[in-house]
């Protein structure tokens, strides 16, 4: 269970930097709203309800969407021979270097804490309608996860399947996927803290929190 | 109708199929992907036919703005949904035809589809016209006690009939293709059901509407295959037995005709069952004006009575085995019905009655799909690295896997491989070429894990020898 979290700090010290590529989500007529080298800011406010900057526009069957950064950073890879093109969906329309943050390092730091339930195949992942509905009311709240209860609902080919926790009780800590969203295999969608454990993982990110900064 | 140009709104082998009659007929088509998709054969058939470019990345099959936006920039003149996505959905084939640059829906009029494409408009349609239907309810419930209301009712009704495992069907309203139904025989678990099925008609077709039915036992599941035109045309082309499906409904091994008194023994008069079903599903598309391809869907009792389940207002997975009995005056050629269904849809006389369609033979469909009959047929995902089957003149494979690359299954959709259509003189010889055709189908193929490929080829085998019993 213990971690070298000094050598975890300085792996994410000398890997600071993450490329996200920025890809269409429909087919339509993009136009750009930004330039390479631009620097460019993620959604803000209490509940991120400010959206980040506006990276471009694509219009299809005379709808206009406008398509804000997700992630703080600088603008790569524009592509102008796009600009004014229609685009099919899924096109990487440019990139954002980004600089990972305190929190980003403290979500890295505990998948190798918390008990992670990870993605057992390629598929679509819906939270359970009991988890779903108490994370929509309190977004924060931490809920209390016993053995056997269904908590994930796994959709694959058409058919939904419930996936069930079969560690010991605690409490979910983290989601690491959007409702609705295709997760690879292998890949997190959600973290629990143990009961017997929350003190050591609120030690922990107290420790990540002001290691981060003396670092 | 050269300067026609289709959009196939659809995946898999119904794109390719739908390809091919576009080829015949002469006219341009244009495909759609999505990214889960790009190694499918569709996508490369369409690219390699060139002249201009003829695939397009779209995010969704069932997103109705992608489709139209790439029908515009393709140029396209009409639309064909396939089966599933939008095949039957009303809204959708009203937009088409009424936009500012309208399409022609290769389907029926979208007044057709909302009066059919509906389990429950079907229903109450059917009880006006005095077409049987199976006992439930006959508008769309939203809310759980009144749908436990009606499952109390239906579970009285049968314990009074003397049923002995009284039970009720939960259907998606919106479903199709056996997804979404779940089977009640207590009542004291109806309400966890409803809920599940209410979620899952949610997430997947976008509407909760649930409806109620006895669960019938004992049956056949047959169907009747209408091609209608626009000129009041209404010509059938006879009957298909599916009765045998997998555990969650979904159909496997069809056959044409429905039944084949010839070779089996059946507990009522099999020829005047079909001819019954027959009349009552001309006697329903005539009264809405049906003008495209459809398939009336009936469950047959030991007793001999049907009922009318649903209507399917598209081209049907298994329209082949029609096809491939039926000849038009006498041609030497089986039936195309998805040409059929092209040449309606841009407004043509069928040309012939029902006096030129004649029968001959039997005909198989195996549905061969990547799942484990052993495991509730659970879907298998991995990749396949070897796909040979038979050629033979008496058999037909359609598929979208390609056969000179290793070929991912995409976990977005069902995991159908191909479907093989054989034909015999009688069921006899249909059902033992089906067996030598399954016996020389080689399939390989790795999981994530290294684990072997698992197909349904052995269910198939085993199940040859049901088709057509009661």
């Amino acid at each position: 269970m213990g971690i070298n979290l000094n050598d975890l700090l300085r792996h994410y010290r000398s890997h600071i930097f993450e490329d996200y590529q920025v890809e269409t989500p429909h087919t339509g007529v993009i136009s750009y709203k930004v330039q390479d080298g631009q620097t460019v800011e993620g959604p803000s406010g209490e509940w991120l309800q400010r959206p980040g900057t506006l990276l471009y526009i694509i219009e299809r069957e005379k709808n206009v969407k406008k398509m804000y950064t997700s992630w703080n950073g600088q603008v790569t890879g524009i592509r102008p021979d796009l600009e004014g093109h229609f685009v099919e969906a899924g096109e990487v329309v440019l990139s954002i270097r980004h600089r990972l943050d305190k929190n980003e390092i403290i979500d890295r730091i505990l998948t190798q804490v918390l008990n992670i339930l990870r993605a057992p195949q390629q598929a679509r992942y819906f939270l359970s309608s009991d988890i779903s509905a108490k994370l929509g009311k309190h977004p924060e709240c931490r809920i209390a996860i016993e053995p056997g209860d269904e908590i994930v609902i796994m959709s694959l080919m058409k058919r939904d399947t419930a996936i069930s926790y079969k560690e010991a009780s605690g409490v979910l800590y983290k989601v690491y996927f959007r409702s609705g969203d295709i997760v690879e295999q292998g890949s997190p969608l959600l973290g629990i803290c143990p009961s017997d454990r929350l003190q050591y993982v609120q030690e922990v990110v107290q420790r990540i929190r002001t290691d981060w900064e003396n670092m | 109708m050269s300067k026609e140009r289709v959009l196939i709104a659809n995946r898999g082998e119904i794109a390719i199929r739908i390809m091919q009659a576009c080829k015949d007929l002469g006219l341009d088509y244009v495909v759609v992907y999505t990214k889960e998709d790009e190694s499918s054969l569709h996508v490369r058939l369409a690219q390699e036919r060139g002249g201009f470019k003829r695939a397009y990345r779209i995010s969704n099959y069932k997103d109705p703005n992608e489709i139209f936006s790439v029908a515009d920039q393709a140029k396209c003149t009409a639309i064909h949904p396939g089966y599933g996505f939008f095949s039957e959905n009303f809204g959708f084939a009203r937009r088409a035809t009424m936009r500012t640059r309208p399409l022609t829906f290769i389907g029926p009029r979208w007044e057709v589809i909302r009066d059919l494409g509906s389990k429950i408009n079907t229903k109450r349609l059917a009880k006006k016209l005095k077409v049987p239907v199976i006992p439930g309810s006959d508008e769309l419930i939203y809310n759980e006690m009144e749908a436990e209301e009606v499952a109390e009712e239906l579970f009285f009704l049968q314990k009074e009939q003397g049923v002995q495992h009284p039970s009720v069907l939960v259907k998606a309203s919106a479903g199709g293709g056996g997804m979404g139904i779940e089977e009640v025989s207590r009542l004291d678990v109806f309400r966890m059901v409803y809920r599940k099925i209410q979620n899952y008609a949610k997430r997947q077709f976008g509407d909760e509407g649930v409806l109620i039915e006895q669960c019938l036992r004992d049956y056949q599941h047959l169907e009747v295959q209408l091609l209608c035109s626009s000129h009041d045309e209404v010509v059938h082309f006879g009957t298909r037995n599916c009765t045998i499906q997998s555990s969650g409904r979904q159909k496997r091994l069809e056959v044409a005709p429905g039944f084949d008194p010839a070779v089996c023994e059946y507990p009522f008069d099999a020829e005047g069952v079909l001819d019954q079903i027959v009349r009552y599903s001309v006697r329903m598309a005539r009264h809405v004006g049906y003008d495209s391809i459809g398939t009336w869907e009936w469950i047959v009792c030991r007793d001999g009575s049907p009922y009318l389940m649903e209507v399917n207002t598209r081209i049907q997975v298994e329209n082949e085995i029609s096809a491939r009995i039926s000849r038009i005056k006498g041609g030497t050629e089986p039936t195309n019905l998805i040409k059929e269904q092209i040449k309606v849809a841009f407004g043509d006389r069928l040309g012939f009655t029902q006096k030129d369609v004649s029968f001959e033979g039997t005909s198989i469909e195996l549905r061969i799909v990547a799942e484990d009959t052993n495991r509730g047929f659970a879907p298998w995902c991995g990749t396949i690295t070897r796909f040979d089957y038979p050629e033979e003149p008496w058999a037909r494979l359609y598929s979208h896997v390609p056969r000179d690359i290793p070929y991912k299954i995409p976990t977005e959709y069902d995991p159908n491989l191909a479907l093989a259509i054989i034909w015999g003189q009688d069921s006899e010889q249909a059902k033992e070429r089906a067996r030598q055709f399954q016996k020389g189908t080689v399939i390989e193929g790795k999981g994530a894990k290294g684990e072997d490929i698992i197909t349904n080829l052995d269910y198939l085998y085993d199940r040859i020898n049901d088709i057509l019993q009661f």
